[in-house]
């Protein structure tokens, strides 16, 4: 029971500190994309089910607070989680390459996804704009922000973790 | 010698003592330099004299000094404290003044639609993505704020409520690029539409669309909002404008408009609600 709370926390703290706080962080008005940090830790620490968890909170917080119609985040960021835990088995977690890695490439994928959306629904279309001021500036901010973001969410899971093997009997 | 002064001594005592009252009485009132013996005597006792007299005072001064030193260290430090305790209360006064200023602004502007009923209100947070530029102000349903209604900061136009809950309402701003504006300048009467753009979000400027290619718009032009928005009551000040561009078919020309309130750092904006005419 411990950990449902802690996670539906934790996605909470994080949604409140993004929307207030982290924003005194912008450069030049971007801000890292610390939600697809979050899901790619958990989809990568944990796996599917706890991954589209914090995607669904995530995405419904987003949508209710800051979206203009109801249900576009919710949807992005749950198939995001999908999609980023399939590749959860193989790999060493203490390493902070790979979810450097993957939280760059998801960060692509998120925004260009919102792009084309924006493109579909407004028809604007300024691509070098998009790429040169939004895109690159992010990615960098992104994979600097993911190393002590995972780190932390990492400490967070261990501990979890090990209360769990006491109360379970697991190992 | 010693048996003699022995013998005599207290003849030899009455005698010098008589002596020397009679040189007392004889120099009594003597306005001549001292004689010879008395100057020797002065020439070898008074450097000592000075000397000591001199190193008392030096002693006298060093521990006064070292007193009165500790003492002026502690002065000092009172008078330290008391300065960061002023300082601090100098920066709650600033900032005092500062509110103050935003809010008497925000009634200025509240005064101007006098057959509305205005609400004052907080941004709460904003838009964690670089996409939009949506926030939350802290008043909803509860306090009869509904969708549509229009947001002004000290400055001009900040944009509409987009939806409201009970406690909070979700606000979109002007440079959000899925707003639009009906908007005309007031030095010529031209009209268009002020839209958001993300590739000029981030430097708080917006754009001016769809304005007559014979337009006689200039830089620097009052941009309003028009009588023609259903929305927006008219003459609202939304900004400047900074540059006028042509469009690619060069039937329409683009304006950057640059906005008069800072929308990067809104604390505190005030919500008109059109559609109740206050009594």
């Amino acid at each position: 029971m411990r950990r449902p709370i802690i996670i539906t926390l934790l996605v909470i703290l994080h949604f409140i500190l993004q929307t207030t706080i982290f924003h005194y962080f912008e450069i030049r008005g971007i801000l890292p994309n610390t939600t697809v940090i979050l899901i790619v830790s958990y989809s990568l620490l944990r796996g599917k089910n706890e991954a589209l968890a914090v995607g669904l909170l995530c995405g419904l917080l987003q949508d209710i607070f800051f979206g203009y119609g109801f249900g576009f985040y919710t949807a992005l960021d749950l198939v995001f989680a999908l999609i980023i835990s399939l590749g959860q088995k193989n790999f060493y977690r203490e390493n902070y390459l790979f979810p450097m890695i993957v939280c760059v490439l998801a960060t692509i994928c998120y925004e260009t996804v919102i792009f084309f959306f924006g493109l579909l629904t407004q028809g604007q279309m300024n691509l070098t704009a998009y790429l040169w001021n939004l895109l690159l500036p992010e990615c960098v901010y992104t994979a600097v922000a993911t190393i002590p973001l995972y780190r932390l969410l990492f400490a967070v899971n261990d501990w979890l973790e090990l209360k769990e093997k006491y109360k379970y009997r697991l190992f | 010698m010693l048996p003699f002064f022995e013998k005599h001594k207290k003849k030899i005592v009455i005698a010098l003592a008589m002596v020397l009252v009679c040189c007392a009485v004889l120099t009594a009132g003597r306005k001549k330099s001292a004689i010879f013996l008395e100057s020797v005597v002065g020439f070898v006792i008074s450097p000592f004299q000075d000397l000591t007299t001199g190193l008392s005072s030096w002693m006298d001064d060093t521990v006064t000094t070292f007193t009165q030193t500790t003492e002026q260290a502690d002065r000092i430090q009172e008078l330290e404290a008391q300065v960061a305790i002023l300082e601090a209360e100098n920066k709650r006064l600033a900032l005092y003044e500062e509110e103050n200023k935003t809010l008497s602004d925000l009634l200025d502007l509240a005064q101007r639609y006098p057959q509305h009923p205005t609400t004052g209100a907080k941004v709460i947070a904003k838009d964690p993505g670089n996409w939009y530029d949506i926030f939350t102000i802290n008043k909803g349903t509860t306090q009869d704020i509904s969708a549509n209604q229009v947001v002004l900061a000290p400055g001009g136009l900040v944009g509409k409520v987009i939806e409201s809950g009970a406690t909070y309402s979700k606000v979109m701003s002007i440079l959000d690029s899925r707003s639009s504006v009906s908007a005309m300048s007031t030095r010529t009467g031209d009209l268009g539409v002020v839209k958001g753009d993300y590739s000029l979000m981030n430097e708080g400027l917006c754009i001016m669309e769809y304005i007559d290619a014979e337009a006689e718009i200039m830089v620097g032009d009052e941009i309003v909002t028009s009588n023609l928005s259903e929305t927006y009551p008219d003459g609202i000040p939304i900004g400047k404008v900074q540059e006028i561009r042509t469009d690619s078919n060069g039937l329409t020309k683009y304006a950057i408009i640059e906005p008069y309130c800072d929308l990067k750092h809104l604390t505190e904006v005030l919500l008109i609600d059109k559609s109740e005419v206050a009594q």
